[in-house]
């Protein structure tokens, strides 16, 4: 590591840390290290330029940015929620079960937390708290924890973004997120289930089974999006980023036509949000790709394998430790960062110790979206907190069982890379391992 | 805001919003064109690949503001008013030096892409590419107008924050 990789450090994580914008911090501690090293200065800019402008599978971000956008927008999140209400609002604990399942549905739709928790998310809460039932500090939290499960089951944008960085195949990394997005949900009801019995919640107003049918058929075209993304993706018909555009296309269409929820002014201010999402990621994009450039040619990953291969450290031991810190990170740090920036300098050591890269890709994302809700940086908390008003600490006094849950989900996925990878298997994945 | 900042505003939004449409519709007709023409085309996608890199530099420039953008601010919210403009006062400083020590070499990058032409629509790349020319004057402005609040003593941008700063935030 040479002086100027250290002045670079030095300089990003100053400038991070008073609050600069990461991407702003970014291209200030590359244009240090290339003066330092004297380097052209306009490499950054050069590195940032190609890199945001060849990629082909960055067009997924975007245009998973705008579907999750429209369908917020539209009803389609609203007729999803009666839907799970009829379907599974009728058992302890009911509301909160609901939440989950149509975080797990939704998820099958969008690619992105946020979008999720701010979406059909809001709803929701304002269902559970509206009698008082449910305290808002608890149906906060299992909005946030269920939530999580967005980016793990297909599609995914922070899956998209661990590709670009590990030259993964996002074919196969959507597809080892579904088991293990099942069972996040899975830890996730038993949990509310425990919590249900424990404070004796009251059962909710039951749904007559004889209006399942309407709801069903009101909800069925949205239902409709993850059978046709995943049989784009799997039937072979199209890339993943051309089902992004399908998604986005479809939800249009749906809120447009079907539901006939949206209007001139409306769509203008879908489309503006997603400006503003797809700068901010694309700049943060942009700036860990010559990040990751100068990391590369300063060879970090390269020397932290040799390191941990000399610790004679195991590929088990590893994985906890990695995830341990991403843990501790997410904590601080974004997701989007994490992803950009901290996991490619793991990803030589995983390729030495044969840890199969879909397998780290799919707990290293999982974990990354467990951080959206570790306080005291959780941004999930903060948009629901922005969109409800409910308070910090109410939620996060809530969150430690969900928290735990999901950690407990985490933990089985690292030992058990078999859940992960499967399905990919299934369908002609050859793992590194195993 | 005066309302013709205010205008130009919303005239600079409707850039991105157009930007991002173009985008999104280039890419349904080279789907469209592909799977139910049978007849794929060359140029949505390069359509597509430039529109996404306008919006990322255009609403980066123009539309977000310092506290949509991916930020760890926790610590800045957290000082105290005074200590925050001084947080501000340095960031700023060091961002504009920055961009001006790199804004000639990369002008010349990107000029000297004249002669290249992009592979299908033969446009010269230092068309395409002088959006990051834009975005740095346009950072440089952004910091600067910045800079000169800490000096004349008015709030910051942002100053009591509304969400912690996490909209517009995809992940």
């Amino acid at each position: 590591m040479s002086l100027a990789f250290g002045a670079c450090l030095a300089t990003l994580f100053l400038l991070a840390a008073i609050g600069m914008p990461i991407a702003h911090a970014i291209i200030a501690a590359a244009v240090v290290y290339l003066a330092m090293v004297g380097q052209d200065l306009g490499l950054a800019g050069e590195q940032i330029i190609y890199g945001l402008y060849d990629s082909f599978v960055l067009l997924a971000v975007p245009l998973f940015i705008v579907a999750a956008n429209i369908m917020n927008a539209g009803s389609i999140s609203e007729r999803l929620l009666s839907f799970c209400v009829g379907v599974v609002g009728r058992f302890k604990g009911g509301l909160g079960h609901v939440n989950i399942v149509s975080s797990l549905i939704f998820s099958g739709m969008s690619g992105s937390a946020v979008a999720d928790a701010a979406g059909i998310g809001k709803v929701i809460i304002q269902m559970m708290t509206r009698d008082g039932r449910y305290s808002p500090g608890y149906a906060a939290a299992i909005t946030a924890a269920s939530a999580t499960i967005g980016p793990v089951i297909p599609p995914s944008i922070p899956m998209v973004i661990y590709a670009l960085v590990s030259d993964t195949s996002i074919g196969f990394l959507f597809l080892g997120g579904i088991l293990p997005g099942l069972l996040m949900g899975l830890m996730l009801m038993i949990m509310n289930i425990y919590l249900s019995h424990k404070r004796g919640f009251e059962a909710d107003a039951v749904v007559p089974i004889r209006e399942l049918p309407a709801l069903t058929v009101k909800a069925f075209p949205a239902l409709l999006m993850p059978v046709i993304l995943m049989w784009g993706i799997y039937g072979g018909v199209t890339t993943s980023t051309e089902a992004a555009a399908v998604a986005a296309a479809y939800a249009l269409i749906l809120a447009a036509v079907f539901y006939r929820t949206l209007s001139v002014a409306s769509l203008r201010a879908i489309m503006l949000e997603s400006v503003k999402s797809s700068a901010s990621v694309g700049l943060v994009i942009g700036g860990a790709l010559i990040l990751n450039y100068i990391v590369a040619s300063e060879n970090i990953p390269t020397l932290l394998a040799e390191v941990l291969q000399s610790l004679s450290v195991t590929p088990l031991v590893f994985l906890l430790g990695v995830n341990l810190l991403l843990l501790l990170l997410g904590c601080i740090l974004d997701a989007t960062t994490i992803i950009l920036v901290i996991i490619p300098l793991f990803l030589q050591a995983c390729r030495a110790m044969g840890i199969d890269l879909v397998h780290f890709g799919v707990v290293a994302v999982i974990n990354c979206m467990i951080g959206l809700i570790t306080p005291p940086y959780g941004i999930l908390l903060f948009v629901i907190n922005g969109t409800t008003g409910i308070k910090l600490a109410d939620m996060i006094r809530e969150i430690w069982p969900f928290l735990f849950a999901l950690l407990a989900a985490l933990l089985v996925l690292i030992l058990v890379p078999e859940i992960v990878l499967w399905l990919p298997m299934q369908f002609g994945y050859v793992p590194a391992s195993l | 805001m005066k309302p013709i900042t205010t205008w130009l505003q919303n005239r600079a939004d409707d850039v991105g919003v157009i930007m991002l449409s173009v985008m999104f519709l280039a890419f349904v007709i080279q789907i469209t064109a592909r799977y139910v023409f049978n007849y794929p085309l060359g140029w949505t996608l390069e359509l597509c690949l430039t529109m996404w890199l306008w919006t990322v530099f255009w609403g980066a420039s123009f539309s977000l503001r310092n506290e949509e953008h991916v930020r760890f601010d926790m610590l800045y919210w957290h000082v105290s008013p005074k200590t925050r403009r001084w947080l501000a006062g340095v960031a700023a400083l060091v961002i504009i030096a920055v961009m001006i020590a790199a804004l000639p070499r990369t002008f010349d990058f990107v000029t000297f892409l004249k002669i290249k032409k992009s592979g299908t629509l033969r446009i010269p790349l230092m068309y395409i590419f002088s959006i990051y020319l834009i975005f740095m004057v346009a950072t440089i402005a952004i910091y600067a107008r910045g800079l000169l609040r800490v000096i004349r003593g008015e709030p910051l941008e942002g100053e009591a924050p509304l969400v912690n700063g996490v909209k517009g935030n995809a992940a």
